[in-house]
């Protein structure tokens, strides 16, 4: 099963703690440094795959009550997005790795 | 509050599946993400912008996915089933799901199938609501079906004018009628205003409106008593479109007076429209007029103190058009009989006004459509010649395809598969091909109909609206099943008949005498249909030109023609009238760009004619056997003006007055007729108009005044001042573009009178040239119609040869392999396509020349056998299929033969 780039960068900023869409957006250019910014088709044509292919799902549970925006859907990530996202994640450090090995990436 | 809306709609443009599951999570995303960009500084536009690309991004490949995903949940669910026990409907949506796929893998066939039907649907759509429209639908009057024409018959004129007296007799006398009218539509003059107008008025008795079933919306009509010439009541009736016009709808308009022709009238009602005249092709026949004037106020030219009752009309001769109601049951066949025997005896009562007079009754819906019919019905034959085109090239390609597919049909056969199954594939196919096409078609139809009633000329009688009814909805659903199975049923009877040992034991080798036969006959068929369009077209084209190059005898450049009616109170004496003309244009010809100017009654090509028996002297006559010549009055310089050629002797002059012995200026018909050896010059004749002989004083040549058309007719021309009448035209030859001095020679006219109202301030040019303008329509739909043909029938013929090509791949790569060169290769495809089209092309001739002959009617001066044009189509179908076939032909000649062979 291959994943998309920006379907990473969701499990990406689901990994952490459930969020609403707008929420993903926001995490999503966090992450990138501001150099991503994820669009709301965008973001929800992938949300809605991934949510039919099982990867995410929608969270029944709510945030503390004073941060909840009541309107809104959260979502998960399930075990598969969870296995799918670090498959994913071992496969980039893999290439970051020979990257490195081939002096592409410099610093750290 | 605003990008909420815009965030919704943006949000509507997702799949309903797709809203349902994160609809309102995306609308909030949008119009978050929208508010951050609003803060961070960014304008409105670049916001709205930007969320708008994001949508046009995203959405179409979320309906890509719907439509994906749809097909992907149902398979499975159809295969688990076993295949007896499914049901119609499972099997049916299978096979549609069949189509959708075969489309989506091969989108080029889909779309051009689609795109040929569905113009080719819409073409039929929007002709036969035309058709529809004009010849089909009920003229929209209470009992239509009962309403007729009556006409007066001379042995000379089969359609003329009913005069009061015969009207009068045959509504006292006939039991056949529930009721019976005379109208005579007529420009009259509204004084007694700020400036003076025009207006279109209606005589009509006041049984008018009771045969027609038409009703007030105000006040009252008037009534039969009231509009008779023995006891006329100045009353007028207006029409609801003028009431709003003039009175702004006011009630108050009831009581107002209006001086017409100088006649001072009470308005007593406004006519209550009955439906939307726009959409009926009678329009202006019997509505459209401004008011309603009762018949005795008629003007009656050459009779003193007309219009006031003196009873002018009972003396005026054959003036008027006449409708009638039918009683219930009542044939017009017995009517018809009825009016005969009254006819008889007013003939026996008034042998000098009646002899030789009879009475034609006709149904109004002929008489209002016949003139529409045959052009009417050629177009559709066309748009239906197309459709049929197009209809052949589709199940040509669903032919082609079903053969491909034998092997796979085959071999579903042979694994039990019923025949029926790959049959009914076909058929769903077309069928759901022929109802897109069909939705499209009925859109693009109606539409193209809008872009039609704007393109038309004038003179097209086609209603301004266009109803869409049951009817036309009809028309097209059955248009969609004639089209489904018309490009259904041959390739699906094929696939139903397949020899299974054949194709099976074929291999992969392709049999390359696989549906060679059908398809051949199709594509005969549509190079024929469009061999014979564009040789229709051609010989209207032909017409056309025809027309165009008809000597006219006059030179109508550089002409500017008007017309003006005197109210006939204010100018009471010809000498009056006279001192008006004299006037008028001695200022016009002093206007600034014009050369020349003179009075005419009535301007050829404008619509107004007249024709008046004469009798030459010495030649014993009877008043009713007595030749006819069409009249005119004209000022002197009428014939230098018109450039009309003066044969011999003179031209009128001023002279020519009422003081002056009577003088006449008659055609070279005209001479030929009356005195065929003899110089007509001093010669004499006799008009009705006058009670003296008048002497002949000048020979012109002919002139074509209704149109083209126009046979040689002798024509005779009075001196205006010997007979000075109320209504006029001018022409005016210029130096400079006539409408430029269009203003200057209305001032001349008003700076005499300023109470006279002119109109149809046109070039003479545009007069000759709207005379074309319904062949031209014509000609260029139907050249129209006959272009995309021949694009279809090229198509066609291009589609069959390369995959005959194809198929005979292996075969000629055999050929080429034992030595045939490729330029043999090349002719053998070459001729094979090209005795093809020679078959066509006789077949599409002979229906030429049977349609031509069947529409005799729309051509002019052309036969439907006129050379040029069937050369012309010949010429352009074979150039057209000789490069359809080329193509193909030279991929052939090129096969490589070990490829060719080796692809076993």
């Amino acid at each position: 099963m291959s994943i998309r780039p920006v379907e990473f960068q969701i499990l990406l900023t689901l990994a952490g703690e459930e969020r609403h869409g707008y929420g993903i957006m926001q995490e999503a250019a966090r992450l990138s440094g501001g150099t991503m910014q994820i669009e709301a088709g965008t973001l929800y044509r992938a949300l809605h795959r991934m949510l039919k292919a099982g990867w995410v799902a929608e969270s029944g549970r709510r945030p503390a009550a004073d941060l909840d925006d009541e309107r809104r859907k959260y979502y998960r990530l399930t075990p598969l997005g969870r296995r799918i996202a670090s498959a994913e994640a071992e496969r980039l450090a893999r290439l970051v790795g020979a990257a490195r090995a081939n002096r592409l990436l410099t610093r750290a | 509050v605003r990008d909420r809306q815009i965030a919704w709609w943006l949000v509507r443009t997702y799949p309903r599946s797709f809203r349902d599951a994160v609809g309102a999570d995306l609308a909030d995303a949008l119009l978050d993400r929208m508010a951050a960009r609003h803060q961070a500084g960014a304008s409105r536009a670049n916001v709205v912008l930007r969320a708008l690309f994001d949508t046009a991004t995203n959405a179409p490949g979320a309906w890509g996915q719907a439509l994906l995903d749809a097909i992907r949940d149902r398979r499975p669910a159809a295969s688990h089933v076993h295949d007896g026990e499914r049901t119609m409907i499972d099997k049916l949506r299978q096979d549609f799901q069949y189509a959708i796929r075969t489309w989506r893998r091969r989108p080029g066939f889909a779309i051009v199938a689609l795109v040929t039907l569905a113009l080719g649907i819409g073409a039929n759509t929007a002709l036969f609501s035309i058709v529809n429209a004009v010849l089909l639908r009920p003229l929209p009057y209470a009992h239509a079906d009962r309403l007729v024409t009556l006409w007066g018959k001379t042995p000379s004129n089969p359609q003329s004018l009913i005069s009061y007296p015969e009207f009068d007799a045959f509504r006292r006398d006939s039991a056949s009628f529930d009721a019976l009218a005379v109208w005579l539509g007529n420009s009259v003059n509204l004084t007694g205003v700020s400036e003076p107008q025009r207006l279109l008025g209606a005589f009509a008795s006041g049984s008018f409106f009771d045969v027609l079933g038409l009703k007030a919306e105000r006040g009252r009509l008037f009534t039969h008593q009231e509009s008779e010439p023995g006891s006329v009541q100045p009353v007028v009736v207006i029409s609801h479109e003028f009431w709003q016009r003039r009175f702004a709808g006011d009630p108050a308009a009831i009581g107002a007076t209006l001086t017409i022709n100088a006649i001072p009238l009470t308005v007593v009602g406004v006519l209550a429209p009955p439906f939307d005249v726009r959409s009926v092709p009678s329009d202006g026949w019997f509505l459209g007029y401004d008011v309603y004037i009762p018949a005795g106020h008629f003007p009656v030219p050459g009779v003193a103190g007309q219009g006031t009752g003196s009873g002018g009309l009972m003396r005026a001769g054959p003036s008027m058009l006449s409708v009638g109601r039918l009683k219930p049951g009542v044939s017009i066949a017995s009517a018809q009989a009825d009016l005969d025997v009254i006819s008889r005896r007013l003939e026996a009562a008034f042998p000098d006004a009646q002899k030789g007079r009879s009475t034609q009754l006709a149904s109004l819906q002929e008489t209002v459509v016949a003139g529409s019919r045959t052009p009417l019905l050629l177009l559709f034959a066309s748009v239906g010649a197309v459709l049929l085109i197009a209809c052949v090239n589709v199940s040509n390609l669903l032919l082609a395809r079903a053969v491909d597919r034998e092997k796979e049909i085959a071999l579903r056969a042979a694994l039990g598969a019923s025949r029926l199954a790959v049959t009914r594939q076909l058929l769903v196919e077309a069928a759901l091909l022929a109802g897109v096409a069909a939705t499209a078609g009925l859109a693009l139809g109606r539409w193209s109909l809008q872009t039609l009633t704007w393109l038309r000329p004038p003179t097209v009688p086609i209603p301004d609206r266009i109803p869409l009814d049951s009817t036309v909805l009809l028309f097209t659903t059955a248009t969609g099943i004639a089209v489904a199975v018309l490009c259904g049923v041959l390739p699906a009877w094929r696939a139903s008949r397949l020899d299974l040992n054949h194709a099976l034991r074929a291999g992969f080798r392709r049999t390359s005498s696989g549906g060679g036969r059908t398809r051949d006959v199709l594509v005969v068929v549509e190079v024929a249909l469009s061999v014979a369009l564009l040789a229709m077209s051609g010989l209207l084209v032909q017409s056309l030109l025809a027309a165009q190059r008809v000597q006219l005898g006059f030179d109508p450049g550089s002409v500017l023609t008007l017309q003006f009616r005197l109210p006939a109170s204010k100018y009471q004496s010809p000498q009056q009238i006279a001192r008006f003309f004299t006037q008028a244009l001695d200022r016009v010809r002093g206007a600034l760009g014009v050369t020349s100017a003179a009075l005419v009654r009535r301007v050829p090509f404008s619509g107004n004619w007249g024709d008046t028996p004469f009798t030459i002297e010495g030649a014993d006559t009877a008043p009713a056997s007595a030749p006819r010549a069409g009249q005119n009055m004209i000022s002197p310089g009428y014939f230098q003006t018109m450039r009309i050629p003066l044969v011999r002797g003179r031209d009128f002059t001023d002279r020519d007055d009422l003081t002056a012995p009577g003088a006449v200026i008659v055609s070279q018909t005209l001479a030929r007729v009356a005195w065929p050896n003899d110089d007509p010059i001093g010669k004499r004749l006799k008009v009705p108009e006058s009670p003296e002989w008048l002497t002949v004083v000048g020979l012109v040549g002919d002139v074509k005044h209704r149109g083209p058309g126009d046979l040689p007719q002798p024509q005779l021309y009075l001196p205006h001042y010997q007979v000075p009448l109320i209504f006029s035209s001018l022409v005016v030859r210029t130096a400079v573009p006539p409408m430029r001095v269009a203003n200057d020679v209305r001032n001349a006219i008003w700076s005499v009178d300023k109470d006279q109202p002119v109109w149809t301030v046109r070039p003479l040019e545009e007069l000759v040239s709207s005379s074309h303008g319904p062949t031209r329509f014509l000609a260029s739909l139907l050249a129209l119609f006959a272009g995309v043909a021949l694009m279809l029938a090229a198509v066609g013929i291009y589609g069959v040869m390369s995959y005959t090509v194809a198929q005979r791949t292996h075969e000629i790569g055999i050929r080429l392999a034992l030595g045939a060169s490729g330029s043999r290769v090349r002719r053998d495809v070459v001729g094979r396509g090209l005795w093809l089209t020679a078959a066509a092309v006789v077949l599409g001739l002979i229906a030429a020349v049977a349609l031509g002959r069947a529409a005799q009617t729309v051509l002019f001066d052309v036969t439907p056998t006129d050379p040029a044009a069937l050369a012309a189509a010949a010429a352009a179908l074979s150039v057209v299929s000789l490069a359809a076939c080329y193509i193909p032909a030279r991929r052939a000649s090129r096969v490589d033969p070990v490829i060719a062979l080796t692809e076993e």
